[in-house]
Parts: structure tokens; sequence; C-alpha cells
């Protein structure tokens, strides 16, 4: 009985040693296939389960949720992106992410954070299937002024501010949006492309956002529109220099104090860091480029580089 | 409690507290609504099992067992036999449906779903009558037919219960006369089980009206009443010899 017991662990022991190893070894020698082949496990039909789903269809849009979240985060890992470009993901070729937003938000319309992913992430994609997904929201819930904030963001993105102005006029009509609708139809009219005006949009984005993801790019978007006043200030404190001296800049300590001079706008000051380097709002330290004697973006920070 | 009915508790309190600590980072923050599309589903998906694997065995263990001799030799009816094991299973479902609709409720006020928390019960209230009426078709099927065939018919009847107004409404367009007379009879005779679907809308913080709460109560009463008179009916007319 027990030669029987010690015979039986040594089996199980070197069966699992076993499974170990061929696991490893299936891990290691699996066919890579094209990425495009890797798209085709999901089920893209989804959708058509409405009415079938024997009442679990909150369940099945909450797969597809999940899986519109790490579809893109996948492919960075995939691609081995270090800096993901946030106003163009077409190198990602992410061309399933609506087909996930759109079954997600046809078996539960009221997925409201789907569609807040999807005016986010998709009109870096593409605009056209945003302002869809966005539009099919706003049909299923008239009354969630939310959509038309994402629709009237997706319309200035796109620089079709009569749009815009149009789609958040149609957002003040709810009842119980919020007075700031009026006012932004007004000033995407009159100023159209204005920083101020981008960062107003930014900061009503964040404070109204629904998840981390919306959250998140409007934070990055606030950086860069920092980032852009802080680039133009340091830029004219180059021009001075090389005016007085005939050179560009060599390391930042040289200007340092014509650079603590500047007030930027909402009065802000230039940051440095223990190095004695100025940093961008993300906190990586901006880089002089030699050519144009002009402070560019490092290729670390988050910031997008354009 | 003889059949450890309850242990699915452990299994449900385990899943609702990996979800509670899990999905987090994998719903970007929505995770309140993810726990209640989990936990009403778990609960409805569990509740049915119970329904159908210890319903099936109620009628037939005593049978097997020679014990409903002894039980009929005392004064008790078949009727009295049926609705007492009916009732029986029914509160044993409804104990383990408002355990897991507390283990949800606490899971959603740990991550912040205080408003969710409150308003599931209704959607808890709809799963517990179709549990009611799913344990009325198991020990209907259960008087006349083997166990195993008894769990298979009365999964068949779960399923199609819940797709028959869907597949009402795809025989209206399929233009067939005959298909949608079929779908007709099969909309009325079994019953319509997505009456009791709100889990999708729970998790959206919806409420089911009293119409529908009183509608759904009334339904299921009528419905079990008729159920358990067929399957009085058929048992009283069975010989266990």
């Amino acid at each position: 009985m027990k030669k029987d017991a010690i015979i039986a662990s040594i089996v199980i022991v070197c069966g699992f040693a076993g499974v170990f190893l061929l696991s490893s070894y299936l891990e290691t020698n699996r066919i890579s296939v094209p990425e495009s082949y890797a798209d085709e496990d999901l089920s893209l039909q989804g959708k058509k389960l409405k009415g079938y789903a024997l009442g679990a269809e909150g369940l099945v849009a909450d797969w597809y949720w999940m899986r519109a979240l790490q579809y893109i985060g996948d492919k960075v890992v995939k691609k081995g992106i270090e800096s993901l470009n946030i106003d163009d993901m077409t190198e990602l070729n992410p061309r399933l992410l609506y087909q996930m937003l759109d079954n997600a938000t046809e078996l539960d319309p009221k997925l409201m954070a789907a569609f807040s992913y999807g005016a986010t992430v998709l009109p870096a994609i593409d605009p056209q299937q945003a302002i869809k997904l966005t539009e099919k929201g706003i049909a299923a819930n008239p009354n969630e002024w939310r959509l038309l904030q994402y629709l009237g963001y997706i319309h200035w993105k796109l620089k079709d501010y009569e749009k815009a102005g149009e789609v958040y006029d149609r957002g003040a009509a709810i009842p119980g949006a919020p007075p700031f609708f009026r006012m932004m139809a007004a000033r995407i009219r009159t100023e159209s492309g204005s920083r101020d005006l981008a960062r107003e949009i930014y900061k009503q984005s964040i404070a109204e956002a629904p998840d981390e993801q919306t959250k998140t790019v409007s934070e990055i978007r606030l950086m860069e529109l920092d980032s852009m006043d802080e680039r133009d200030a340091i830029d004219a404190a180059l021009d001075e220099f090389r005016v007085q001296t005939g050179t560009c800049v060599k390391k930042w300590s040289d200007i340092l104090p014509l650079l603590a001079k500047i007030d930027l706008p909402h009065n802000r000051k230039l940051r440095v860091n223990n190095a004695d380097e100025i940093v961008d709002p993300a906190g990586f330290p901006y880089l002089i480029d030699a050519a144009t004697c002009k402070a560019m973006l490092s290729p670390d920070t988050k910031i997008p580089l354009r | 409690m003889r059949d450890r009915v309850l242990y699915n508790l452990v299994l449900f309190v385990l899943l609702i507290v990996a979800c509670a600590i899990l999905l987090g980072d994998l719903t970007d923050g929505q995770e309140a609504r993810t726990i209640v599309n989990i936990g009403l589903n778990a609960m409805l998906l569990f509740g049915v099992f119970i329904a159908i694997f210890v319903g099936v065995g109620l009628v037939s263990k005593e049978i097997d067992k020679r014990t409903v001799f002894s039980m009929f030799a005392k004064p008790v009816g078949r009727g009295e036999f049926i609705v007492g094991k009916y009732i029986g299973l029914c509160l044993t479902l409804l104990v383990n449906v408002l355990i897991m609709g507390v283990g949800v409720s606490l899971a959603l006020l740990y991550v912040g779903g205080r408003g969710l928390a409150g308003s599931i019960w209704g959607a808890v209230m709809l799963i517990f009558f179709e549990l009611a009426i799913v344990t009325s078709i198991a020990i209907l099927f259960s008087s006349f037919s083997s166990p195993a065939l008894s769990a298979l018919l009365t999964f068949s009847v779960f399923l199609i219960g819940h797709l028959s107004s869907s597949l009402r409404e795809l025989a209206a367009t399929l233009g067939s006369k005959l298909a949608v007379i079929f779908f007709e009879g099969v909309y009325y005779v079994l019953p319509n089980l997505a009456n009791y679907s709100f889990r999708t809308e729970a998790a959206n913080a919806m409420v089911p009206n009293a119409p529908m709460i009183m509608g759904g109560a009334v339904y299921a009463a009528v419905y079990v009443t008729i159920v358990l008179t067929v399957a009085i009916l058929i048992f009283s007319r069975r010989d266990f010899k």
C-alpha cells in the first residue's frame, strides 16, 4: 500500500514536471501567425446575440468592453511601441476596436463607458467611426448630454468648428445639461482653434470623465497645451540669446536666469529639475535642436511629439 | 441541506470577491456594473442548477429508496408530498438568493457602487420568481421521468423559456404562417422567462417598476399552480410497484 502511494506520488510529480516542460516547449515553438490572423480570433457578430443571450446581454457587453480595453494595450505591447501617438494610432492597425465597441453598445446601449472610450480613442484611428458610434449612443440615450460633449469634441478635433458648435447647441437644449454647453457653442464659433478653448474642453473632459482612459488622454492633452506654451516661451528666449551672442545655447544652465523671468499663461512658471534642465509638464527634460535652435520634446515623454 | 446545496455559496463568494479585487483594472473603473452583471448572472445560473439537479432528485430519490411508502403510510397525500417538496426547495433557493444578493451588495459597497448595492434587489427578486418556475418544471418532469431525462427537459424549458419571445418575433418576420402559429404556441404554453430578465438593466442602475414585479409574481404563481397541478395529477396516478 505504502509502495503504491510512493509510485503514485512519483508519477504525479514527474507528470507535472513533464507538463511544465512541454508547456514551455509548445509556447516557444508556436507558429507565429500574421497579425491580421490573430485578430480573427474574436467573434465579431456578438451583437446578434441580442435577445438570445438568456438575459445576459449586459455580461456579454462587458466582455466586449473589457476586450476593447485590452486590445489597444496588447497591440502596443506586441509592437513594442514605447511612446504611443494618441493623435494617430493607425500604425497599431486596431481594426477591430470599433467592432468590439459596436458589439458592446449594441448589447447594452446604456454602456456609457464604451461610448466614452470610443469617442476618446477612435478619432485617432478613424474619426468617422468615432462619430458613428457616438451618434448611435445619442440616439439610444437622448438625454445623456455627455455624449454630445464627446461628439462636439470629435468635430472640434476634426477642425469642423461649425459642426462642433451645432453639437454643443444640441447639448445645451438637453434638460439638466451644464451651462458650459451654451458658452462652448459660442466660443467654438468665435475662437475656433485657440489653445485656451482647447484647454477649457480638456478640463471639462477631465471633470466629467466616467473612466480613467478618458481622463488620462485629456490630462495628456492638457500637458501638450502647457508644453506648447512653454516651448513658445523657451524658443523666444533661445532667439534672444542667439541674437545677443551669435550662437545657440548648448545647455539649459546658460539661459536659466533668462528663463526664470518668463511668466507663462495661467500664472505658470517653467520647471527645472535637479540637473538644471528645463522639464516638460510630464517631467521629461526638453532638448535643444542644434539645427533650428529650438526647444523640442524628449522622445521618452508621454506628450505627443509633433 | 442533506444535499449540501448551500456549498455553492462558497464558490459564489469566491467569485464575487475575485471580481471585486480584480475587475478595477480590467474594466477601467467600471467594476461596479460588471460585478452586478457577473453577480446576478451567476446567481441565476447557480440557482437554476440547484433547481434542476436537486429538484429532479427530490421525487425520484424517495421512490428509489422506497421511503415514499413509509411517507404515504402516514396521513400525507400525494399532492401534499409534491407541494411540500416544492415549497422546501423554493425556501432553500430563497435563502440562497438572499445570501448571494447580500454578497453582491457587499462587493458593490467595497468598490464604491453604493447606489447599485440597493438598486439590484428588484432584479434579485425577479431572479427568485424565475427560479420558482424552473423548480416547479423540474418537479413536474421528475414526477414521471428519470432524473437524467428530467434534468435535460427542465434545462431545455429554461432555454426555450428565455428565447420564446425572441423566437416569436423572429417567426413574425419569416412570413411563414406555420412558424408563427408554432412559436405563438411555444410562447404561451412554456413559461416566458424573459419577463424576469432584468440583469443588464440592473447593471445600469435601473429598477423594475411595480407592475413588472407584481405582474411577474402573479405570472409565476399562476404558472407554478398549473405545473404543480399537472405534476400532482401524474404523480397521483403513478404506480410505485
